[in-house]
Order: C-alpha cells, then sequence, then structure tokens
C-alpha cells in the first residue's frame, strides 16, 4: 500500500504560485507573442469567412455544413504544406498526421449533415480558393504561422458553435473535434516555440 | 462525491455527473453516434432549465479544485521547463475555477468549497506526477464532453468548450513531457 500525500486546504496559494508569480512576466510577454500570431490570423479575410459563417449560422444544418467547409480547408491546407517541401522532416510529420485527422473530422461531419439533409460545400482545389495561403508558404516559419492561425480560427469557430448547436450529440461531437484542434496548436506551437497553452480559455480568440 | 473513488474509477466519474443531474451521454459511442449518422434524430439537446445548471457547475468545480490541488502536490517534484509548465498549468486550473465560481454565483448558487485535504498516490519523481496529472486530464475532458450537452445557458456552453479544449492541450503537453506521441486521436474523448 502507497503512502499517501495529504494537501491542505490552502497550500496552492503558497510556494508554488509565489514561483509562477516570479515567472509570471515572460509567461505573459510569451503569450504576448502568441496574440500577435492570433492577431495575424484575424486578418486573413479566408479565415474570418469561415468564423463569420459559424456565427451567422441559424441551425444545426447550417453550422455543421460550415465546420466541414472548414475541415475541407483545413485538409487542404495540410497537404499544400506537406507538398510545399519547406518544412523539416518532423514538422512534415506533423502536417501529415494533423491533415489525416482533419480528414477524419470533415468525413464525420459530412456524414452527419447528410443525416440532416444537407450538402457538403465545395472543397478547395486550388492555393486561391484559401485566400492567403499563397502569401504564407515562402518559408517553414510562415507556413507553420499560417496553419496555427487556421487551427485558432478553428476553435474560435467551435467555440461559437457550442453556443448555437442544439442538438446534444452534435454538441459532443464538436467538442471532440474542438479539443483535438486545440492540440494541434500546442504541437504546432511549440515548433516555433512559442508558449503552447497560452490562455486557460480556448476560445481561438486574440 | 469522493474524489479519490472518482479519479480511479471511470464509473465513478460518470455516476459523479450523474449525481448532478447530468444523463450519461455514453463517451466515444455518442460521438460515433452523431458523426455516423445513424441514430435518426434520439438526440435530445441541451436541458431547457430541466436541468440545474448549478449542480453541473459545482461537479466541474470541484474537479478544478481537485486539480489545482494535485499540481501543487506534485510540482515539488517537476524539474527545470516541465516545472514551469507545471506551474502555469495550476495557475490555469485555478482560472477554470475562479470562472465556474463566477458563474454559480450569479446563477445564484453557492460554490462548492475547496475540500480540506486532498488525498493523492504518493509521487515518487517527475512521471509519477505527470502520469497522474494525465489522469486528471483525461477525466475532465470526459466529464466535460458527457456534461456540456446538459448545460442549458448558450454562454455557458461556450465556456466549459474553451475550459475542456485547454485541458486537451494540458494532455498534450504531458503527453510530450512523457515522450508519447501528442495528438493520438482525431477526436479527443478523454476518460481513463
Amino acid at each position: 500500500m502507497a503512502d499517501r500525500v495529504s494537501i491542505a486546504d490552502g497550500e496552492a496559494d503558497t510556494a508554488v504560485i509565489a514561483e509562477y508569480e516570479v515567472s509570471r512576466r515572460a509567461l505573459v510577454r510569451r503569450g504576448i507573442a502568441a496574440g500577435s500570431l492570433s492577431l495575424a490570423a484575424a486578418s486573413i479575410p479566408a479565415l474570418l469567412r469561415v468564423r463569420n459563417a459559424f456565427a451567422q449560422a441559424g441551425d444545426d444544418r447550417a453550422i455543421i455544413e460550415n465546420a466541414v467547409g472548414l475541415e475541407q480547408t483545413a485538409v487542404f491546407t495540410y497537404a499544400a504544406a506537406v507538398a510545399s517541401g519547406r518544412l523539416n522532416a518532423k514538422s512534415t510529420a506533423v502536417a501529415r498526421l494533423f491533415g489525416g485527422q482533419e480528414q477524419e473530422h470533415a468525413d464525420a461531419l459530412t456524414a452527419a449533415l447528410k443525416t440532416l439533409g444537407g450538402t457538403p460545400p465545395p472543397k478547395p482545389t486550388a492555393p486561391g480558393d484559401v485566400p492567403g495561403m499563397a502569401a504564407a508558404t515562402g518559408s517553414a516559419r510562415r507556413i507553420l504561422t499560417f496553419l496555427i492561425a487556421l487551427e485558432e480560427s478553428a476553435v474560435a469557430a467551435y467555440y461559437d458553435a457550442h453556443q448555437k448547436l442544439k442538438d446534444a450529440k452534435l454538441l459532443s461531437a464538436g467538442s471532440a473535434i474542438m479539443a483535438n484542434e486545440g492540440q494541434h496548436l500546442v504541437v504546432l506551437r511549440q515548433a516555433l516555440d512559442l508558449n503552447p497553452v497560452p490562455t486557460a480559455f480556448a476560445t481561438g480568440k486574440a | 462525491m469522493d474524489v479519490d473513488r472518482f479519479l480511479n474509477s471511470a464509473g465513478s466519474r460518470r455516476a459523479f455527473f450523474r449525481t448532478a443531474g447530468v444523463g450519461l451521454a455514453g463517451g466515444s459511442a455518442v460521438l460515433l453516434a452523431a458523426c455516423g449518422g445513424d441514430d435518426g434524430g434520439a438526440a435530445t439537446g441541451p436541458a431547457s432549465g430541466s436541468t440545474p445548471d448549478v449542480e453541473i457547475l459545482n461537479s466541474a468545480l470541484d474537479l478544478e479544485n481537485t486539480a489545482v490541488a494535485a499540481y501543487a502536490a506534485g510540482a515539488r517534484h517537476l524539474k527545470g521547463s516541465v516545472r514551469a509548465t507545471g506551474v502555469q498549468f495550476l495557475s490555469q486550473e485555478r482560472e477554470h475555477a475562479a470562472a465556474l465560481g463566477q458563474a454559480i454565483k450569479q446563477l445564484g448558487g453557492t460554490p462548492t468549497k475547496t475540500k480540506a485535504a486532498y488525498d493523492f498516490p504518493e509521487f515518487k519523481g517527475q512521471e509519477d506526477v505527470l502520469n497522474f496529472a494525465l489522469d486528471l486530464e483525461g477525466t475532465a475532458v470526459a466529464a466535460y464532453i458527457d456534461a456540456l450537452p446538459k448545460v442549458s445557458d448558450p454562454e455557458l456552453r461556450g465556456t466549459a468548450s474553451a475550459i475542456l479544449t485547454n485541458e486537451a492541450e494540458h494532455i498534450s503537453v504531458l503527453l510530450g513531457a512523457l515522450g508519447r506521441p501528442q495528438v493520438p486521436s482525431a477526436f479527443v474523448i478523454g476518460g481513463l
């Protein structure tokens, strides 16, 4: 039988918190850096359109249709990142993995959309279908920054969707997908040496 | 609810939220039903005032208070950048707890109090702490996914989604620190 450690009420407020406060300024600086990335994302028209589409969607079918469009955009963007040849081997593997997971989201949401009587939107087929993407392919850093912007927009879109969706099962599915997008953000931020979890509330909004 | 039992048993975790008026969402099974389109519209949607949001939020607050205590207990066993990560996560769990407490008050409820003591397994080193934190975070994600569809207030559902995504982010960092794949599944449903 293992010994056990009892933590008295209030202990969390002492040494550990004090240590955190000492380093908080540095963390805030890193958070501001991540915030700047979010600001850059907000300037990308395509990503803003996706988010706004979620925000304006009036019913579950419209929300899921927009979610499918977002996931299709993510699939296309990750494939383009892999094909660019500008990412190192590790980031290429990450992009390939995440692109596959976005495809899983798209497939699942498309199936759900069809049960609601909806039709999936057209998939992007060229870089021009994702405004802002062509300008983001010049270097690995720019590609990863664009992917972060894309994932933050996805988190923001699902955050909005959680306040609008009516169907309990779609809410659960949306939660599981939103959480996965958040995990993508962790890895992408780490690839750019950013704070992987800059905020306690992952709303995707700067 | 006994937090120790809750942490050590998936069944107890489910029961935890059941006592708070949250029906069993069924975790991955529900997810597949929603995504596979074979359900025929059995979903009930968010409760419209029939489920007391305060009880759900208080259950979540108890989880967050437990996480705060766990990170505080474990931080002393962490080293270097992992320690910095641990104290950052501790701070974020405290932010969750504060937000939930405030929401409970705004709904006219009384936030559940932090326990006088939390009884955790002995941590023999950093890996023990990381694995325990991983279980705790996975439990939290699963609990939030179970609870979220039952929250009647749209804004609170948004807040819950932001918290559960943050917990999922914690999981990825913890997995990385343990040298494990950081994003093992396209659908994050948590669990033990």
